[in-house]
């Protein structure tokens, strides 16, 4: 909140305007991070289990690669000329399913093999950016159905992401898929002896993860109404640190999925007050990587002696 | 013991039958010319056209083959592939500098080892360049001159611009930024009042637009340093139901994509950069060098503006 006063009051000095009272503003703010903040949501779940996920920005490229190539139009020079102006949910569906696959060999990997979480969803990342590249050799999937482009105009990212979020917020909070991830994350150990069948319910947390990341990809090439190879680059730094901002522990069994949102939206005031004050463009990036430091420690020193 | 020394054999067979393949590839097929590729990104648009206009035209040289590598934007990566061509003895190299204020510790690597380089697109940031290596590309200023010329034309010479740059690092950004600043400057009735960072992505140059549309800025022209960046542009204006054509866009590249705009009538003008003739003129001074050929270490390909009236020509370059 500090961060956003202190955008209130330069933004006053130099534009005699008000950075936080504008409903459009306030919207474009969570519109241009609403991607990232549904692959926190994913990477925050991960993260509660004392994991972690580096592949989302990746699956990301690759999901929305795939979802554009399902949603062309008859006239585009169209990468299955035979399948084109399909009904959106194919699209959606292959993007979707995409990602859920990405996810799903992360926490096979994961759960059967014992492959630390770092080095399996390290080598999706390197794996899923290689294949997103290799299916149209680099080149963009453009004209797209206006069905498909529609999922990403106007405030519907924004929609997607806070709908994903209160779901998952209630999942986590009220339900036993919630619990089981808690349990993990803090003693993995206990949750094995207590019945929760642990291989399993990693693999489930994954697969949740993954596919929230295909949904971020099918949003993106919705948005930008084109599929492209280097589309999420680094997004997953910006999710973990969307999570981590949020109050998410990375040792795993502390956090929420408000505090995810909470932190996404700092994500999003940055980048947009950045441009409101009219911050330097090579100033940027060092001032942002201060601030998510300062923000988790600030966070520390509130929690202090709370075993956080 | 006896496991030990099995396992040892069989290391050494897989070692010689490796050595045997890889001398029989050579001595089967004398011809054959490796010349390595190093490119900036793979993932890139206008470099992945680039990227296939060289492996097209390098198929009329007999023998001539391209090997490929992504440095996505490292200059350590760029530097290691260019050792590792050498290694391996390729022919020559041609690299797309991955940043191109790093190119002189690429440059000394190729001139020690005698392998001709040849730099493509992305200008190195050295004036002068050694014996053997050179450049084949286009003058950045001229990309960004062009553009803003254009719209300053239509505005009438009055008006607010705002610049939507590539990525800092490259030579491209920085020059055509620099090129669309001085000709803004020439005139008494414009003035520059936005200037930031879009990575040369569609997704951020739509964020760009939608954070300065909200901020409330008075915006009669974006010059964008790129199509994509523009094209985010042109969306997020549409997006917030302003009518076409009331803000001016402008891009570089004419890809495929903001051609398209360009029909539309969204767009107002974009720069031809011809990927084709740079990819010839790549492959060209690679197999001169190569050949021993005496050449002019810059070889420009010119830019060439695009508007409503001339695009049909561009279509299918």
């Amino acid at each position: 909140m500090g961060i956003a006063l202190v955008f209130e009051a330069v933004g006053w000095g130099v534009r005699g305007a008000s950075f936080l009272f504008s409903g459009q503003r306030l919207l474009v703010m969570v519109l241009q991070v609403s991607i990232i903040g549904l692959l926190a949501v994913g990477v925050t779940q991960v993260i509660l289990t004392g994991g972690i996920d580096l592949s989302s920005g990746s699956v990301v490229a690759l999901s929305a690669m795939i979802a554009a190539s399902f949603a062309q139009t008859p006239t585009a020079r169209a990468v299955f000329p035979s399948l084109t102006g399909l009904p959106v949910f194919v699209p959606v569906t292959a993007g979707l399913l995409t990602g859920a696959l990405a996810g799903l060999v992360n926490g096979s990997l994961i759960a059967y093999t014992g492959t630390p979480p770092f080095i399996a969803t390290l080598g999706m990342m390197v794996s899923a950016r290689g294949l997103a590249r290799y299916y149209t050799r680099g080149q963009p999937v453009s004209m797209l159905t206006e069905s498909f482009t529609r999922i990403g105009e106007g405030a519907v990212p924004v929609f997607i992401f806070l709908v994903t979020a209160i779901i998952f917020h209630v999942l986590l909070g009220h339900t036993r898929y919630g619990k089981y991830t808690y349990a993990l994350g803090a003693n993995a150990q206990a949750a094995r002896v207590s019945g929760i069948r642990v291989s399993r319910h990693l693999m489930f947390v994954y697969t949740i993860a993954g596919l929230l990341s295909g949904l971020g990809g099918v949003v993106t090439a919705a948005r930008a109404a084109s599929g492209q190879a280097g589309m999420g680059m680094s997004y997953e730094l910006d999710a973990i640190a969307a999570s981590v901002i949020g109050g998410t522990s990375l040792s795993g069994g502390i956090g929420r999925i408000t505090g995810t949102v909470i932190g996404t939206v700092i994500l999003g005031i940055m980048t947009s007050g950045f441009t409101f004050i009219g911050l330097d463009a090579y100033i940027q990036d060092i001032v942002k990587g201060g601030v998510i430091v300062a923000a988790v420690v600030a966070d520390r020193y509130r929690h202090r002696g709370k075993n956080a | 013991m006896l496991r030990r020394i099995v396992r040892f054999a069989g290391v050494l067979a897989a070692l010689l039958i490796l050595i045997g393949t890889s001398s029989c590839g050579t001595s089967t097929s004398p011809a054959r010319q490796v010349v390595g590729v190093s490119m900036a990104y793979f993932d890139d648009n206008f470099l992945t056209i680039l990227r296939a206009a060289m492996a097209d035209y390098a198929k009329t040289f007999p023998g001539v083959v391209l090997q490929f590598t992504d440095a996505q934007g490292d200059v350590g990566k760029q530097l290691s592939q260019i050792q590792n061509f050498v290694a391996q003895g390729v022919v020559a190299i041609i690299a797309n500098a991955a940043d191109t204020s790093g190119t002189r510790s690429m440059t000394k690597v190729a001139r020690d080892a005698g392998v001709p380089l040849v730099y493509v697109n992305r200008r190195p940031a050295e004036d002068t360049l050694p014996e053997g290596v050179v450049f084949v590309g286009s003058e950045e200023l001229q990309a960004g001159t062009l553009e803003m010329e254009e719209l300053a034309r239509v505005m009438n010479y009055r008006g607010n611009v705002a610049i939507m740059v590539g990525e800092l690092t490259s030579n491209g950004a920085q020059l055509r930024t620099k090129a669309v600043e001085q000709v803004v400057a020439k005139y008494p009735g414009m003035s520059i009042v936005e200037k930031q960072v879009g990575n040369f992505q569609r997704e951020r140059g739509l964020d760009l637009m939608n954070n300065w549309l909200t901020a409330g800025t008075k915006i009669d022209a974006v010059a964008a340093n790129n199509d994509e960046m523009a094209i985010g542009a042109i969306m997020a204006i549409r997006q917030a139901g302003i009518p076409d054509g009331k803000i001016l866009v402008g891009g570089v590249d004419a890809t495929p994509d903001g051609l398209a705009e360009l029909v539309k009538g969204t767009l107002a003008v974009t720069v031809f950069q011809d990927a084709r003739r740079q990819a010839k003129g790549a492959v060209d001074a690679a197999v001169a060098l190569v050949r021993g050929e005496r050449m002019d270490r810059f070889v420009w390909i010119p830019f060439e503006l695009v508007t409503r009236d001339n695009y049909k020509s561009f279509l299918n370059r």
